[in-house]
């Protein structure tokens, strides 16, 4: 009996083509947006994901504002040991400007120690990073972010070149490679110097003080936060002068953050499909006064009520059903120009198509069982009778 | 085989009650070929809906093949108009998306009859009404006469005791009116209990017997000669 109902669907799909594409654009529209904007949002989740972990998993984040000047200059050091830390290096940042091309251009300045390349996981693209000689003796040499060299000395040498900040000349002595961009701003755009260099270049931000400290590994990370957080308590004199945070509950609250975003994105998008089951409803509001006298002639040989509420239903979840796999190949269509017109890589995962064909067939469901009633309770007389 | 005791059909139209039918008794038996007339109003098509289960009546009794209709559920009479009852109409009433074939076994698909013999059952049955080379034809495609021989078909698909035909020619030239008339004539023969509405005087005196309807009264019940065309 189902292939008998798909006949009768299908004939009357084919029917009136152009008035079944009009009537599943919505839900064309509503399934490809959908799915369209879960595949951006879960890319985008991996790709901050990704990024975060390339950073190191095991990396932890101090903000210290001293304003009594409380805390030993070396205090990480002395609790290396006990606190499993693996190195841990303060950072002093401030901004410099440079005139390129006659546009302002304003860079980074992180004042760093010798162990920053390792707890932040940087690789050098060319020359090396402050060694520990240079932040012993201080020796003025800057290593610079992937963008800078080009922008600064462009067709030059970039190792063994001089670049000035706040007026003092430093020697590069290495190049970043190519980080990219993230909470912390634009990786390629920084420039690192030794730390007391910094100190005494930015004596402003001196009270307020930010540290890196990577833990020997993963797994060791909440004891050595606790054993940090141990230590600064004792010594400041105020529980909320400091902050610390781990890589992975950035991660964590970012996850959640996009995760939020992208249902909210979709939930907005789903209301395009609520539309879409409404046009679908009323188009076949329509078909079934349009075929009143075919109701009328079904019954009057034989159809059982359940049997012309089927028929119109398979109809219905019919049309969304073609909505939705056309929805879906849209959405394809729109992955594939994301990715190739950004570097956003853009998948589309058995979820999503599993979500809205599931979506487009309960759509079918809900918008076409009133319609599909209303043709069920017609009078055999008064539907024949019906021109 | 078709008992109708005093039936009253009460329509309601705006504020007033009509009586389309007011208290009508029939007996027809098995095999036999029935014309009733009437004017228009005389309340010829209630019957007819009385009578195939279209609509039940208001009040009386009906009794189809020893079925006792009126206290059955709309679907139990879909089934009994499936089974018991086929449905000739002046319009034909074919789908029109659906070829002759499509439209004759479509009884059969609601009799749940399997795919297989749906078909040959069709086949027979427009081969029958002569229709053999025209099976894959949609309604469009035939003349006035062969939908009406496609209805035929269609009405004989689940075997009925009765056939029930509504101004079967109505829509049709002379000729070709004749030449259904002829079949239905053919189909009383076969045994078959034939009854035709119509307000043709030419076709009623065709039958065997033709029952007068006046402002929803049996008028006049009488023998005709059946003659010939």
């Amino acid at each position: 009996m189902l292939k008998e109902y798909m006949v009768i669907a299908a004939k009357s799909v084919l029917a009136h083509k152009i008035r079944a594409l009009l009537t599943t654009l919505g839900v064309i529209i509503g399934v490809a947006s959908v799915i369209l904007l879960m595949s951006l949002g879960d890319s985008a989740r991996n790709e901050a994901a990704n990024q975060i972990r390339s950073i190191g998993s095991n990396l932890i984040f101090i903000n210290v504002t001293d304003r009594e000047g409380t805390l030993d200059r070396n205090w990480l050091k002395n609790i290396e040991t006990n606190a499993q830390i693996a190195a841990s290096s303060e950072m002093v940042s401030g901004n410099a400007t440079y005139n390129v091309e006659g546009k302002d251009v304003i860079v980074s300045i992180s004042g760093v120690n010798e162990n920053y390349a390792f707890i932040s996981n940087l690789s050098m693209s060319q020359g090396r990073f402050i060694s520990e000689f240079d932040i012993e003796s201080n020796v003025p040499v800057a290593v610079l972010g992937s963008k800078i060299g080009n922008l600064l000395f462009p067709n030059q040498e970039i190792i063994g070149n001089t670049i000035l900040v706040q007026g003092v000349p430093f020697t590069v002595v290495g190049e970043v490679a190519e980080r990219g961009t993230n909470f912390s701003g634009d990786n390629d755009m920084m420039v690192y110097i030794p730390m007391d260099y910094a100190r005494s270049l930015y004596p402003s931000f001196v009270r307020n003080k930010t540290y890196y400290v990577a833990a020997e590994s993963e797994e060791t990370i909440d004891f050595t936060m606790n054993r940090i957080r141990l230590y600064l308590d004792t010594v400041l004199p105020s529980t909320d002068q400091y902050r610390m945070f781990s890589q992975t509950q950035i991660l964590g609250v970012l996850d959640t953050l996009m995760g939020l975003l992208t249902t909210l994105l979709s939930g907005i998008a789903s209301i395009s499909l609520i539309v879409g089951g409404i046009g679908i409803m009323n188009i076949m509001l329509v078909t079934v006064r349009e075929r009143t006298r075919e109701i009328g002639i079904r019954k009057a040989l034989g159809a059982r009520r359940n049997q012309i509420l089927i028929q119109f239903l398979i109809e219905a979840i019919i049309i969304t059903t073609l909505g939705g796999i056309l929805g879906l190949f849209v959405s394809y269509l729109g992955a594939m120009a994301i990715t190739a017109l950004t570097d956003f890589d853009v998948v589309i995962g058995w979820t999503a198509v599993m979500l809205s064909l599931a979506f487009s067939i309960s759509i079918g469901v809900i918008f076409g069982i009133y319609p599909a009633s209303t043709a069920s309770k017609l009078e055999p007389v008064d539907a024949l009778r019906y021109e | 085989m078709i008992e109708l005791q005093n039936v009253k059909k009460r329509y309601k139209m705006g504020d007033t009650i009509v009586m389309a039918l007011d208290g009508v008794s029939i007996t027809i038996n098995e095999g036999e070929f029935v014309a009733i007339v009437g004017p228009s109003g005389s309340g010829k098509s209630t019957l007819m809906n009385v009578i195939g289960c279209l609509d039940v009546a208001s009040d009386g009794s009906y009794v189809l093949n020893q079925i006792p209709i009126g206290k059955y559920h709309q679907d139990e009479l879909a089934d009994i108009r499936n089974q018991q009852i086929g449905f000739i109409f002046q319009q034909f009433n074919l789908l029109p998306n659906f070829t002759a074939i499509e439209n004759v076994m479509m009884p059969m698909t609601y009799a749940r009859m399997s795919p297989s013999k749906r078909e040959e059952k069709a086949k027979l049955l427009l081969h029958q009404v002569g229709l053999g080379d025209r099976m894959y034809h949609k309604p469009t495609e035939l003349s006035g006469g062969q939908q009406q021989r496609v209805s035929i078909a269609r009405a004989l698909a689940n075997d009925p005791a009765i056939i029930l035909a509504d101004e079967p020619t109505g829509a049709l030239d002379t000729k070709t009116g004749s030449e259904v008339l002829t079949m239905l004539k053919e189909l009383n023969q076969s045994g078959k209990t034939v009854v035709i509405i119509t307000h043709d005087m030419e076709v009623a005196l065709r039958t065997n017997r033709m029952i007068t309807l006046k402002d929803g009264k049996v008028d006049s019940d009488v023998k005709v000669g059946g003659k010939d065309a």
